[in-house]
């Protein structure tokens, strides 16, 4: 009935919550290489402009207008190498940061078994990651920032992308669209690749926002500027939102839905949702992951069972389950338990009288330890004491 | 992984990244400040530098775009690289199961924080994460106890768990553990070994003393133990080197005395939450290979009873018996217990009445030749 193959550590199935470790700072990485194309692109075109009109008018102007027009090139080209090379410095951080996770994956290629001393280190570690990734993902910023220092991870966490990212959840929580629309213009051509609407949902909101507050006219132009370029692809929202401008808050006739508060919730999980897969994170915290999977394999029928058997801490020969454990017991209430094919007990079984079957073994060297009399036993869970002589074979097919 | 070491180091130094761009940008910068050293010393050359510039940026400015394609194409392959090495190994899940449990995870996560003893930072996550019912202040000073009785062993002080375990010397005795007898057995052996040999009465002493109340249990290994003076100038020769010696009898010891004491909390020695995570992401193929077979039913695990297969898993994560009834092979449950008949083998008590035909005649047990009546089987607490 051992299982030894159950031990084999295949470092690629332990990879299955891993990626989002190196995917990130790969788009971070992405995220730089594009704004150094966009400088040199936009900047390129800007000097070669000066430089061509610089040119043209150099026979006109006066020596020092040139010298002028010509240090004026120079500074753009200083902050531009500047920028430049901040950008590098970023690039090389997001690099080291990459290479300590590769060899944080690595350590995990190296061991063979889940046996071994090195795994259950390296699971600590994973866990602190995991915990890292949940807090912040709630935005309990500071404790995720402490942890991460205290158990040296800083590399292996991205606080300053989910800060970010949770900063700009709470502005749109206090009904703020400014930070969440200056992310988007950041984010543009991303948004465009995978079709979001969420620039989208953002500015009808503001349009919503001054309706509400009946500033017809001041929606009437936000809608002319930034919603009419989208009637083609939201035409029917972009219909309705033009309709609403008749019905005021207080008798929203069938617009109700645009006026509501949930409104803003929807664009809460909108901007997340988008967020993440820019970025491509996983929806859930990879805690919840990994914490319902291994909740319902862990659990077994006995674990909510209403006989008072479990939670036998009575006894150093019994162990205590972590789903029986009061940390979990609730939280594993909805999950499945898990499935199993054959049975799972102690050699040499006997039944005490009262029904409690336990392995010879483990009751002898109870007894043994407690300094029991040679004829007796006690039962590790009830404290009760029976005679040898009492007890039956029990025999498990 | 070497695939993905191998473009991450033509990233870092490969040169697949912005310092050559940067370099040719600082040749423009070069080339204007060239000009205006030519301008100021000659005024007459004004225009033909002036007019040059265009055509020499825009060169200067098509290099450094060329650059780019370095960086450009080391992180496509680098993100080719990451493509291949998790092509197979991307979680499929989705659990909802526990999206709006946050108190309850917020709990697990501070009483995990507690155990480690990261004390500040769980007190900041109590007030960040708003926790109001928590883990009981009584269990943080127990796990503040706890935490610097482990630091007093990490030192290799055995005092304050000496002291710990006197205290509690019934309720350790019930739980039939050798704690208290196996702190004072190391406690005499470095008296013993590592002091000078005035120390020897001191150790002796200490023998007598605190031995003790253990004589009826330990009778054999006191004597043993009061014979080893005589192993006390060749110590790495001594069948007792090892037990002062190595680190991990000191590393056991630290372990027994964390489970006792959670034990007498009522707590796993282990955290729960480190235990229940590990476990998930060694099952999580199985739950990957499992959501595939679920998709194509239209149904998710998260809403069965039971999970459809088996998870494999190494068997220290099995805390339970299981039982599987040999006949309808499924697992006894509070509705569905074990049953011992007559014989002494087990079946599920739905299998006895289905044997029965559900007359409550006599059947036959399916294993021997014995026979007996269903009211004559028993439940059993496996
Ligand atoms: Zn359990
Ligand atoms: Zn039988």
């Amino acid at each position: 009935m051992t299982t030894k193959s159950a031990a084999i550590l295949s470092a690629d199935n332990n990879l299955l919550l891993e990626e989002p470790l190196l995917r990130l700072p790969l788009e971070v990485l992405r995220k730089i290489f594009k704004s150094s194309q966009r400088y040199i692109e936009n900047d390129g075109k800007k000097l070669t402009e000066l430089a061509r009109d610089a040119g043209a008018k150099a026979p006109q102007v006066s020596q020092e207008a040139s010298l002028e027009s010509l240090n004026a090139m120079i500074t753009r080209m200083q902050t531009l190498k500047r920028k430049m090379e901040t950008l590098h410095e970023e690039e090389k951080v997001v690099h080291a940061q990459s290479r300590k996770r590769v060899s944080h994956l690595n350590d995990l290629h190296s061991l063979s078994s889940l046996l071994e001393d090195g795994y259950e280190s390296w699971s600590k570690i994973r866990l602190d990651r995991f915990m890292v990734d949940y807090m912040l993902r709630n935005g309990y910023s500071n404790s995720a920032k402490q942890l991460a220092q205290k158990q040296g991870i800083e590399e292996l966490v991205d606080v300053d992308v989910f800060v970010q990212c949770w900063t700009i959840e709470e502005s749109l929580r206090n009904k703020k669209t400014t930070e969440c629309l200056a992310w988007c213009a950041e984010n543009k051509n991303s948004l465009k690749k995978i079709k979001s609407t969420l620039e989208f949902e953002l500015r009808l909101q503001v349009y919503i926002e001054y309706v509400r507050e009946r500033k017809l006219k001041e929606a009437v132009t936000y809608s002319r500027k930034y919603l009419s370029g989208s009637c083609d692809t939201h035409t029917t929202e972009f219909l309705r939102a033009s309709c609403i401008l008749a019905f005021p808050p207080e008798r929203p006739g069938p617009y109700k839905a645009l006026y509501a508060e949930g409104r803003w919730d929807h664009l809460v999980k909108t901007f997340v949702s988008t967020h993440h897969s820019l970025y491509n994170l996983p929806q859930e915290p990879l805690l919840h992951v990994a914490l319902a999977a291994g909740l319902s394999s862990l659990k077994t029928p006995s674990c909510h069972s209403t006989l008072s058997t479990r939670h036998n801490t009575a006894c150093s020969v019994t162990s205590l389950c972590p789903i029986c454990s009061t940390e979990l017991n609730e939280l594993a209430k909805p999950v499945p338990y898990g499935h199993h094919t054959t049975s799972w007990v102690d050699h040499d079984l006997i039944v005490l009288p009262n029904g409690r079957v336990y392995g010879t073994k483990r009751l002898s060297d109870l007894a043994g330890k407690l300094g029991l009399d040679s004829g007796k036993y006690r039962d590790p869970i009830s404290g009760e004491e029976f005679e040898r002589a009492d007890v039956r074979k029990v025999f498990i097919s | 992984m070497d695939a993905i070491e191998k473009e991450l180091d033509k990233l870092t130094n490969g040169g697949a990244n912005l310092s050559k761009s940067i370099k040719d940008i600082d040749k423009c910068l070069e080339m204007l400040m060239d000009a205006r050293t030519t301008i100021e010393n000659d005024p007459t050359a004004t225009v033909p530098t002036l007019q040059a510039l265009e055509s020499q940026l825009k060169t200067g400015f098509q290099l450094a775009t060329d650059s780019l394609k370095g960086p450009h194409g080391g992180i496509a392959k680098y993100g080719k690289a990451l493509d291949k090495k998790f092509k197979h190994s991307t979680n499929e899940n989705t659990f909802g199961a526990l999206a709006n449990r946050q108190p309850l995870i917020n709990r697990a996560i501070q009483m995990h924080l507690l155990r480690e003893g990261n004390f500040e930072i769980a007190e900041t996550f109590a007030k960040e994460a708003g926790i109001v019912e928590g883990v009981p202040s009584v269990l943080d000073i127990e796990f503040r106890e706890l935490f610097s009785i482990q630091e007093s062993l990490r030192r290799k002080e055995l005092k304050p768990a000496i002291e710990w375990a006197e205290k509690r010397r019934d309720l350790l005795e019930s739980r039939a553990t050798n704690l208290e007898f196996e702190l004072h057995r190391l406690q005499y052996m470095i008296l013993l070994f590592q002091g000078t040999p005035d120390d020897i009465p001191n150790a002796l002493a200490y023998a007598k003393a605190q031995f003790g109340p253990f004589q009826k249990k330990y009778l054999t290994e006191i004597s043993q133990l009061a014979g080893c003076v005589v192993w006390r100038e060749k110590l790495s020769m001594s069948p007792y080197a090892a037990l002062i010696q190595d680190e991990s009898s000191w590393q056991s010891i630290i372990e027994s005395f964390t489970t006792e004491f959670c034990a007498l909390l009522r707590l796993s020695a282990e955290s729960p939450l480190y235990v229940a995570t590990t476990a998930g992401a060694i099952a999580l193929p199985t739950f990957n290979k499992m959501a595939t077979i679920m998709k194509a039913k239209k149904t998710e695990w998260t809403s069965q009873n039971e999970l459809p297969v088996e998870v494999p898993l190494p068997d220290k994560f099995k805390y339970h018996s299981i039982f599987v009834c040999p006949v309808s092979k499924e697992q006894t449950t509070d509705s569905n217990p074990p049953m011992m008949i007559p014989c002494g083998h087990v079946l599920a008590k739905d299998t006895v009445q289905k044997l029965a035909r559900g007359t409550g005649s006599r059947y036959k047990c399916p294993y021997c030749p014995a026979d007996s009546l269903p009211k004559e089987a028993r439940e059993i607490y496996l």
